[in-house]
């Protein structure tokens, strides 16, 4: 009798719970997990990227699914970054889950900060095969592995820097196309400057990140040869040439306030139409399409424009992983599970028109590449093609363990560049000098 | 009972109602405080554990503070900064205090309104300068170009950045030397103002003759306490510039945040908080050394 009662049980629950099931895409075996975790409150951060808001959104559903509280938290990047890494650093379990940023992955990994996955991964009892890890994209997991090749991270977004014009009509007006090399950039911003009283460029101001592609560009690096020799090259004549190139677009071409704009101040002034063109992360550039744009309709996108020695759009992920001081790995990495299960991925991009993907078999379905045009424009192609750049191994220079160190130094150098306090020479110089200053402070023999 | 006996038994009697005190000071002070000098003492990174109580090189981030340019830069932006903000607030402070020093409704009710900055979370304060200085938003920006008068951006201009920032600290704390002085004024007696009026002084003459002399010594107390404060001005610095542009608003404590916060370099940081702390305690002694002079005059 028991038996037979457990079984009717079991069913009627199912029933009553298979729309949650469906709608989280979480198999319904997962039912017998939820009282394990009924309990269970898991505190989660990350920063504010439109996915993170996203699964803000989403939350309901997975705490329906599974019983699992979550206490969730996006702020804006540098804070969290900061944050997180005092954090992790104390080994305490005050999160649960957290955003493994690239810039500080090699960081946090090598510190041993973060849980190994592969145990959840290669656990069938807990994590089906469809789930499919082998699904995600090579490019976007390896900043998240150790040099053994543990994964410590799940990359919910390859986000790259692409060009996203809101007011392309201008630049067609002119008999211009979307600039391809820097010297097209260049000519068409200073062709459409001004043009409906509309300042030409705008990029955001973190330059640790919006900045590299010139300098690559250009022929230079941040180091020397990354990761074995870091020593700083950033008051070479490339370094120079950059930063005069970038600071004369910011400073002709710009708003006036151009070194004030982060990124969601430059986002929402291509989406409302008050600049022209911006290099601009994929993940942003998509919102151009979002309700309440007025560039939907005037908008076109394309790469990261050339220099004189190569095409280098920056290329990064980020990814959700599991402190070492958590006390909630299963639920977190149920968590994880979840936020980067296919069915969810799939209802984000259905419903929010999501389209940084870190999974191939979206972003290689037809529908997807339908869902995600843009004004006529096929992003994804974009986004892929892009992607396709980080074979060049351009962005080793990024994961090194004192990018942070560097990072600061060249944001503050474009600064004292476009602020007309110094010129390129002398403020690439004495970035130079303050990179050396702090990468020895913090133990890099140079 | 002797009288030996007696204040014997008052020592103890004042040392134990100290004590319950002393042992919070202790616990959230002075541990603290040690606790950072030891860190300065050690090259602690977080991302390197063994770093943490490692006291081969005590005075290695001394030495390198030493040769540290961007932390002399630092203090001297600090100077200006400080100097900028305890001067304006002072003036602006002691103006509004005598223009509200008589009283009517509208008066009273503009003397609590003058308040407000004062009580807000410095956040809050920050973020309603950083819509101030937004070129894009802002209604102080549209109003001055509205009337003929544009003005430039500030918080991305390096020599406009720190005005920026002093102009926001000024509109905070100004209310605070206000109330002081408006205290001040409160207690002067009667008499040596009439005699003036008598005497036919007009409203300089009274002022530089009559009311200096007697608030003097508050203004003094208030410009050091905002002297100490001054050191401590992070948040707007935060919300507003980031330091920035370039190094042109990274003052010490600014400085400090980066090296940890941003870097992991907790032991480079705790040296140069602890070259805070003492520049503090200098500052305190002074306070006390000239607070206790200006009460002897006003006696």
């Amino acid at each position: 009798m028991a038996k037979k009662g457990a079984t009717r049980r079991t069913v009627i629950g199912a029933a009553a719970t298979a729309p949650a099931w469906l709608l989280a895409g979480t198999p319904p075996a997962h039912a017998q997990q939820r009282r394990r975790f009924d309990n269970v409150t898991l505190n989660i951060a990350c920063w504010a990227a439109p996915y993170a808001r996203f699964i803000g959104e989403y939350l309901p559903v997975f705490t329906e699914a599974t019983g699992i509280k979550v206490n969730y938290d996006t702020p804006g990047f540098p804070i969290y970054n900061q944050r997180a890494d005092l954090e992790l650093s104390t080994r305490g379990s005050a999160y649960d889950v957290l955003n493994v940023t690239f810039i500080y992955s090699s960081r946090w990994i090598g510190a041993g900060w973060f849980t190994p996955l592969d145990e959840f991964i290669n656990d069938r009892s807990k994590t089906p095969e469809s789930w499919n890890f082998a699904d995600l994209l090579p490019g976007s997991v390896s900043p998240m592995k150790d040099r053994a090749g543990k994964v410590y991270g799940i990359p919910w977004v390859a986000d790259v820097l692409m060009s996203g014009a809101g007011r392309f009509d201008l630049l067609r007006a002119q008999g211009l196309g979307m600039p391809n090399t820097f010297d097209e950039l260049e000519r068409a911003m200073a062709a459409v400057n001004g043009k409906d009283s509309l300042p030409a460029y705008i990029i955001e101001n973190h330059y640790g990140w919006t900045f590299i592609p010139f300098l690559q560009g250009f022929g230079g690096n941040v180091f020397r040869n990354p990761p074995e020799d870091l020593y700083p090259t950033l008051d070479s004549a490339e370094a120079v040439a950059a930063a005069e190139y970038v600071g004369k677009l910011l400073r002709s071409y710009g708003p006036p306030q151009a070194l004030g704009y982060d990124v969601d101040q430059a986002t929402t002034a291509l989406r409302m139409g008050r600049v022209i063109y911006s290099n601009n992360n994929h993940a942003f550039l998509r919102l151009l399409g979002e309700q309440g744009s007025r560039a939907e309709t005037t908008s076109n996108f394309g790469l990261m424009p050339a220099g004189p020695k190569g095409r280098f759009p920056g290329i990064a992920s980020h990814g959700w992983g599991i402190p070492t001081g958590s006390r909630n790995k299963d639920a977190a990495w149920e968590f994880i599970k979840w936020a980067m299960s296919k069915e969810l991925l799939d209802r984000m991009v259905a419903e929010k028109g999501y389209g940084s993907i870190t999974r191939s078999s979206i972003l290689n379905d037809p529908a997807y590449r339908r869902r995600t045009m843009l004004n006529g424009v096929d992003m994804t192609q974009l986004y892929i093609d892009t992607l396709a750049f980080a074979q060049q191994g351009h962005m080793k220079y990024r994961t090194v363990h004192v990018y942070p160190q560097a990072n600061t130094q060249i944001t503050k150098a474009i600064e004292r560049v476009v602020s007309g306090e110094m010129n390129a020479r002398e403020s690439m110089r004495q970035a130079q000098q303050n990179t050396i200053a702090d990468l020895r402070r913090s133990g890099v023999r140079l | 009972m002797s009288s030996r006996g007696w204040s014997a038994g008052r020592r103890r009697a004042f040392a134990l109602g100290l004590a319950p005190a002393l042992v919070v000071l202790a616990v959230v002070t002075i541990a603290p405080a040690g606790y950072l000098l030891l860190t300065s003492l050690t090259p602690l990174n977080l991302t390197m554990p063994g770093t943490a109580w490692d006291f081969s090189g005590p005075h290695y981030n001394y030495v390198d503070l030493w040769d540290d340019d961007r932390f002399h830069q630092s203090a001297w932006i600090q100077v200006k900064l400080s100097a900028a903000t305890v001067t304006l607030q002072l003036l602006v402070g002691l103006g509004v205090a005598l223009l509200l020093n008589h009283g009517n409704w509208l008066r009273r009710f503009a003397r609590t309104i003058f308040l407000v900055p004062m009580v807000l979370p410095p956040i809050a304060v920050g973020i309603l300068w950083r819509v101030m200085y937004t070129v894009d938003i802002s209604p102080l920006h549209r109003f001055m170009a509205w009337i003929g008068l544009p003005v430039p951006p500030l918080t991305t201009d390096p020599s406009l950045a720190l005005w920026a920032i002093v102009i926001a600290d000024t509109w905070e704390w100004f209310p605070f030397t206000m109330l002081l002085v408006l205290a001040a004024l409160q207690m002067i007696p009667d008499a040596p103002v009439e005699a003036a009026k008598i005497d036919g002084a007009n409203d300089l003459q009274m002022f530089r003759y009559v009311l200096l002399p007697y608030i003097a010594p508050t203004l003094l107390v208030a410009a050091l306490f905002r002297l100490i404060d001054s050191v401590k001005a992070f948040p707007l610095i935060y919300v507003l510039t980031n330091g920035g542009p370039g190094d042109a608003t990274t003052v010490t404590n600014y400085y400090a945040f980066v090296q940890a916060f941003n870097f992991s370099l907790w032991g480079y940081s705790s040296a140069v908080a602890t070259l805070m702390v003492v520049a503090i305690f200098a500052l305190s002694w002074i306070i006390d050394r000239l607070s206790g002079t200006g009460d002897a005059r006003v006696d």
